[in-house]
């Protein structure tokens, strides 16, 4: 299965995203969630940007309007708009998620 | 064109989520594809009309119009509206009001389906 899993939250999420397995997985931060592609506690990544097999998204409209820029975003995370959303979800995931 | 059911929980002022998800339709009818929204849980005070714009409060009854007149197919589930006060003359021009069938039946049907969790 291919799935997309939105993450909108900056905590309470990440044991849920541990149990999710899938053939093929995205993560796309979205409102909140976009904190896990910005901040680093104690220096270290978000430990949700640490899911195995994972290809991660966050989406650029929820960043800026946080106040981040690209120049803040984990490398590991690809900067998404709302149209590059839709053409995940048609074209790339079959299934989707909401956390 | 493929079609895309999104099933909204959150409320409109309180969460960002409802707004998330107005953009999102929009940004997939703008690619061609067919959107079906509904409306339920706390989601449903977008079924109450005449809702004023304050400036630091979403409001999206003028959004949501123009996408139901580009073909956007928006539906409320019918008892949450009722639990909390809003009747059918309440309902904005161009909703509907159902009962969970018409989700249910959308979730088979669609080519995607996205359900965005209420608070």
């Amino acid at each position: 299965m291919k799935l997309a899993v939105f993450l909108s939250d900056w905590r309470r999420t990440e044991e849920t995203l541990e149990r999710l397995k899938a053939d093929k997985l995205g993560i796309i931060l979205v409102e909140n969630g976009i904190y896990h592609a910005v901040v680093k506690e104690g220096g270290k990544d978000s430990p949700v940007l640490s899911k195995a097999g994972a290809t991660f998204y966050a989406l650029t409209d929820d960043l800026e309007t946080r106040g981040y820029t690209a120049a803040n975003v984990n490398p590991k995370v690809k900067l998404v708009n709302y149209g590059d959303i839709v053409d995940l979800i048609m074209k790339d995931y079959e299934k989707t998620a909401w956390l | 064109m493929a079609e895309l059911t999104l099933g909204v929980f959150p409320s409109l002022v309180g969460s960002m989520s409802l707004d998330f998800s107005f953009k999102l339709a929009e940004a997939a009818m703008v690619k061609g594809h067919k959107v079906n929204l509904w409306l339920s849980g706390n989601a449903v005070m977008m079924a109450k009309k005449g809702q004023k714009a304050f400036k630091d409060y979403s409001h999206l009854e003028k959004r949501m119009k123009e996408l139901i007149g580009k073909g956007m197919e928006i539906t409320v589930c019918e008892a949450c509206a009722e639990a909390r006060g809003y009747h059918k003359e309440d309902v904005p021009e161009g909703m509907k009001r159902a009962s969970m069938d018409w989700y249910l039946a959308k979730t088979v049907k669609t080519d995607r389906l996205l359900h965005i969790g209420g608070e």
